[in-house]
């Protein structure tokens, strides 16, 4: 059985018909890779955000961490006996006291102990030793 | 590990005692995992730069008669550090005096009792400010970093002496930059650091009675001391003698001067300006301690120079610390013992 032939509108219609749905393809491709392309930037965006945080060293939850554990130090530490540190000067808080404070400036002593500090977050941490090696 | 979460390893290293103290988890894995790493890389570069050891990779290099030698990379470091020093110092830190500090007496580990130093003092000669060797060997070494390769004439000896420890605390302080906090004890130069610029108590210990001299509280700092006390023995005339030679003599240095201590950026720096302001003597000792630091004089006396208040490093983000892997890594290839740790 062979087909009837088509009149020339009956062609036209169907090119249209194939051209309208050949348009409606390639917007859907194109809003598709805008969505794809769009979803992995912010991906690589947040990723090097978090990455470069934690590589630096600036992880929130070790900065917490050892700030609390500097606080709880610093609480125990001035609660008991007298300590190193200078009278009335707070052993808490984040850098950000103007540069440095010191019992003693250049000085020449003799036999006699002394001690400066700078303005940084307190102590939780082991005291070292230097002596000649 | 310490109350406060602190993992502490102390060992017997160098001919004197080294630590490692670590708060907080970083790219070396936790506390703990990070100070036995630390341990494990300072004993595989104890056997690796001794110069008392005759199959130590130093002992070998020194020994070679090629002039051109293909080192590791720290060893590479180690020899541009002499020479830096040398340079730095006008040739005040001189790290290729190895056959005089040998014809001085301290030609193997010393084990025994030291010279007492107030007994070294009384025999000691007139003081007097050392000076540079004429010969400046360390300007005859030349290093490649990219091809691994120390140029020298053969019979430049390297001493890896206390510039050796500076370098090691710093390599170390590079490995451990992302943990909290962290301090470096490579017998007696210090690196402390760490991510969380928690402060630490830096005591200076006197010479004389191993009593407290002065407390510094630093995040950030290298510390080097050097004096005359610990290394000392009587020689063969009977005079006494230690381990800090006058480059310009090949003798041991009496300045005026027992002790420095130094602050500085790192270990290694603060190693050449400890030794370079007690040979230097009383009066141009303050004048290489820039960072501050602490001069310990004959007579018992001491005289503290503040550290600026510029001395910490502003909390900047440089291209190594984003890249703390691949210097991780490096460093712990140069070591042969820390990556079956990290992957642990």
């Amino acid at each position: 059985m062979s087909a009837r032939p088509r009149s020339a509108a009956q062609l036209d219609a169907r090119a249209l018909a194939r051209a309208r749905l050949e348009a409606m393809r390639r917007r859907t491709r194109r809003i598709r890779r805008s969505v794809a392309g769009l979803a992995v930037a912010l991906f690589v965006a947040s990723f090097a955000v978090v990455y470069v945080q934690l590589a630096s060293g600036h992880d929130p939850a070790l900065v917490a961490n050892a700030r609390k554990r500097a606080a709880a130090a610093s609480a125990a530490s001035s609660s008991g006996s007298s300590s190193s540190s200078a009278a009335g000067e707070s052993t808490t808080g984040e850098s950000g006291s103007s540069g440095e404070s010191s019992s003693s400036g250049e000085s020449a002593s003799a036999g006699e102990s002394s001690s400066s500090r700078n303005g940084e977050s307190s102590t939780g941490a082991s005291a070292v030793t230097t002596s000649q090696s | 590990m310490s109350g406060r979460g602190e993992a502490i390893e102390e060992l017997d290293c160098f001919g004197s005692r080294c630590a490692a103290l670590v708060i907080g988890c970083g790219r070396a894995g936790t506390a703990g995992q990070a100070a036995a790493l630390a341990r494990r890389t300072l004993l595989v570069w104890h056997r690796r730069y001794s110069r008392f050891l005759p199959d130590s990779e130093l002992s070998r290099l020194n020994a070679d008669p090629r002039e051109t030698v293909p080192v590791r990379p720290l060893m590479a470091r180690l020899a541009q550090a002499v020479r830096d020093a040398g340079l730095l110092s006008g040739g005040l830190v001189d790290g290729t005096l190895v056959e005089a500090i040998e014809r001085a007496g301290y030609g193997e580990d010393l084990r025994g009792p030291a010279l007492p130093l107030a007994s070294a003092l009384e025999l000691a000669p007139p003081r007097r400010a050392a000076g540079a060797a004429a010969a400046k060997r360390w300007r005859e070494i030349d290093v490649d970093p990219r091809a691994g390769t120390i140029t020298r004439p053969p019979g430049v000896m390297l001493d890896s002496g206390g510039l050796a420890k500076g370098l090691f605390a710093d390599v170390l302080g590079e490995m451990l930059a992302t943990h909290a906090s962290f301090a470096i004890n490579c017998a007696g130069d210090l690196l402390v650091g760490g991510a969380a610029r928690i402060r630490r108590e830096i005591r200076v210990e006197s010479p004389f009675d191993a009593s407290t001299l002065h407390t510094f509280e630093l995040s950030h700092t290298g510390v080097a001391t050097s004096g005359i006390g610990r290394r000392s023995w009587l020689d063969r005339h009977g005079g006494p003698a230690h381990h800090l030679l006058d480059p310009s003599t090949g003798r041991p240095a009496f300045t005026g001067v027992v002790q420095v201590t130094a602050l500085a950026p790192s270990a290694l720096d603060a190693e050449i300006r400890a030794k370079a302001a007690l040979l230097s003597g009383p009066q141009a000792a303050p004048g290489w301690l820039a960072h501050g630091g602490v001069i310990v004089f004959d007579d018992g006396s001491h005289r503290l120079v503040q550290p600026p208040p510029a001395a910490q490093p502003p909390p900047v983000v440089t291209l190594g610390q984003l890249l703390p892997h691949v210097r991780l890594r490096a460093a712990a290839q140069e070591a042969d013992v820390a990556t079956g740790a990290l992957a642990a």
